[in-house]
């Protein structure tokens, strides 16, 4: 009896052994066989359309101004990468698109995007001039007591004025073939499955949630800007950037994403107004404008100015100059800070606070850049043999992120000791990235170098 | 202090309120009735032009849950939606109002009546 059920114990090793690489050829067969398989899920759906979708217009896509590799946003440094034949520059040789569609000489010089926010009219005549607003974190971003607030005066979708409906004006303002702006002829519109993707896709883009501050940092400048962010005396901004988002907190409980009059627009010698180009002010909320515009996080701002709607300006350490001025402190948003100070300051800082504020915000820009490496790491590891494609796109992001992070704490010369693990770990991510063999290994020891340089920043239980 | 930063935010949720954050009307003049997202067939009114009372300032629609009359404002957008001619939609006037004609209306509520912020117009050729 033993000797038959060992007999036949043997025959099934027999058959597995036989059988094992034969499926595996077969499993890697139907693998490659089904990889270009459509997205199935909603987001992934939405990301093919954010980043391919032309909408039958002028040969943009949502990514041709939001793009992953810049932090979904661009700026002049990037602009000046770019091939004179991208969509980008449909201005510069698209002849119907030559006059009163962009200003090439603002878009290249100072990332500025023409808009219409006041109507089509005059269009000679009636635009602002904006930046490109990242699209990270709007899960926590953009609702308000008062309905959501998209783009940069909180204006920015047509319809029901919602993130959803945001794609929609997208196209008819920037996507078009000719001035018209005839729906079926100069483009199409989204169809309502295109936009409950597109709204998937970018809520799952960065932060889904919000800070809890203070956290326990370990840098001395930026732990005392942490306390200069958070003093309701002296810095005053978590008043407005509660937990360093893009909500409003002034003591009666968190009243959501809200519109200001900060007085950004009545800053001296701004960069496209020393150009000599026409550049008419911008009105903000609504048509006419009330001269608000509606805060942006501030997690993700170090590695995503310049800064403002206008782009007016290009350090994290001159944004948080700006609440010194005098621009702010005459507007009215100024004077009500004043009004409600003992004292009757607005925000009064010295060089050295306003530093260490900035370096607090490159601090967590940083933490924020590692979080998102980490994540995509750990996502590259699970993707199977077949999944290629993904993998490297996932591990190419990753490597992407990690540069930021070394680039906003170098800017700021904070934390060397954990820069040089940064720079490991984007080393290895890029190994990782063209390893054919070894990427999982190399991956692990990137999340390795990663923990490390995190734990120079932050005390991590 | 804190009652102090809690007047200002009474202030600001005032002015918020004042400013309700709704949508971009500059490129909502470009969809072509019916395709307003998130408004057409939901919070607006799609139908046929049953009168206009310049006077009084008010048109009535009759839309599929019957007629409905709004008031129009010095602020209230009518725009020509010319897009089944393929031409480019215009910004209209009272004059372009016509019984008869398709239109699509977005209200707010208001008193007496609801207030039109914007009224689109199909154009025949």
């Amino acid at each position: 009896m033993t000797m038959f059920y060992r007999s036949q114990w043997y025959r099934k090793v027999l058959v597995l052994i036989v059988l094992c690489p034969l499926l595996w050829v077969l499993s890697a067969v139907s693998a490659c066989v089904s990889m270009p398989s459509p997205p199935s899920d909603l987001v992934s759906k939405g990301r093919d359309i954010f980043f391919n979708e032309t909408f039958q217009g002028n040969g943009r896509t949502c990514g041709t101004c939001h793009r992953a590799e810049a932090n979904f946003s661009i700026n002049p440094a990037f602009i000046a990468t770019l091939p004179a034949n991208d969509p980008l520059f449909v201005a510069e040789f698209n002849p119907a698109l030559k006059k009163n569609f962009e200003n090439p000489r603002l878009m290249r010089q100072f990332g500025l995007i023409q808009e219409n926010l006041d109507g089509f009219g005059d269009l000679e005549n009636k635009f602002v001039m904006r930046g490109v607003p990242h699209v990270l974190a709007q899960r926590t971003s953009i609702n308000s007591n008062q309905g959501p607030r998209t783009g940069w005066s909180g204006d920015g979708a047509p319809g029901d004025g919602s993130l959803r409906s945001f794609a929609t004006g997208a196209v008819i303002q920037h996507f078009t073939k000719t001035l018209n702006r005839v729906a079926g002829v100069d483009f199409r519109l989204p169809t309502e499955d295109e936009l409950d993707a597109l709204e998937a896709f970018q809520l799952s883009l960065g932060r889904q949630q919000d800070l809890t501050l203070p956290l326990p940092l370990k840098g001395i400048v930026a732990k005392r800007g942490q306390e200069i962010f958070l003093d309701n005396k002296l810095g005053k901004c978590n008043l407005c950037h509660a937990n360093a988002g893009a909500t409003a907190n002034f003591g009666g409980g968190n009243i959501g994403n809200a519109n200001f009059s900060t007085g950004v627009e009545n800053l001296p010698d701004q960069p496209a107004d020393l150009s000599g180009e026409r550049n008419p002010p911008d009105d903000g909320f609504g048509r006419p404008g009330d001269g608000t515009f509606n805060t942006p996080p501030l997690v993700e701002a170090a590695d995503t100015g310049p800064f403002f709607h206008n782009n007016a300006i290009e350090t994290i350490e001159g944004a948080v100059g700006f609440y010194d001025g005098e621009s702010f402190n005459n507007s009215p948003s100024g004077k009500l800070l004043a009004q409600a100070d003992p004292n009757g300051v607005g925000i009064k800082l010295d060089s050295t606070q306003i530093v260490a504020v900035a370096a607090f915000l490159r601090v967590l820009n940083a933490l924020e850049n590692i979080w998102q490496s980490l994540e995509l790491l750990a996502s590259s590891a699970k993707k199977g043999f077949a999944e290629r494609a993904d993998d490297r796109e996932l591990l190419k992001r990753a490597v992407s992120e990690t540069q930021d992070s070394i680039k906003v704490l170098e800017g700021g010369g904070l934390h060397p000791e954990a820069v040089a693990h940064l720079q490991k770990a984007k080393e290895l991510a890029e190994k990782a990235h063209s390893s054919f063999f070894r990427r999982n290994s190399l991956a692990q020891q990137a999340i390795d170098e990663l923990r490390i340089a995190r734990v120079q920043l932050i005390e991590v239980s | 202090m804190l009652s102090r930063y809690l007047r200002l935010a009474i202030v600001i949720v005032t002015l918020g309120g004042a400013i309700e954050a709704s949508g971009q009307q500059a490129t909502e003049m470009f969809i072509p009735i019916g395709q307003s997202p998130g408004l057409s067939n939901k919070e607006s009114v799609i139908g046929t032009l049953e009168s206009v009372d310049p006077g009084n300032r008010m048109v009535t629609i009759s839309g599929s849950s019957g007629a409905q009359t709004v008031g129009i404002t010095d602020q209230t957008m009518i725009w020509l939606d010319r897009s089944e001619q393929k031409q480019p939609n215009q910004n209209g006037g009272i004059n372009d109002l016509q019984k008869g004609r398709k239109i699509e209306i977005k209200a707010r509520k208001g008193e007496p009546k609801a207030v039109a912020e914007w009224i689109k117009v199909q154009v025949g050729p």
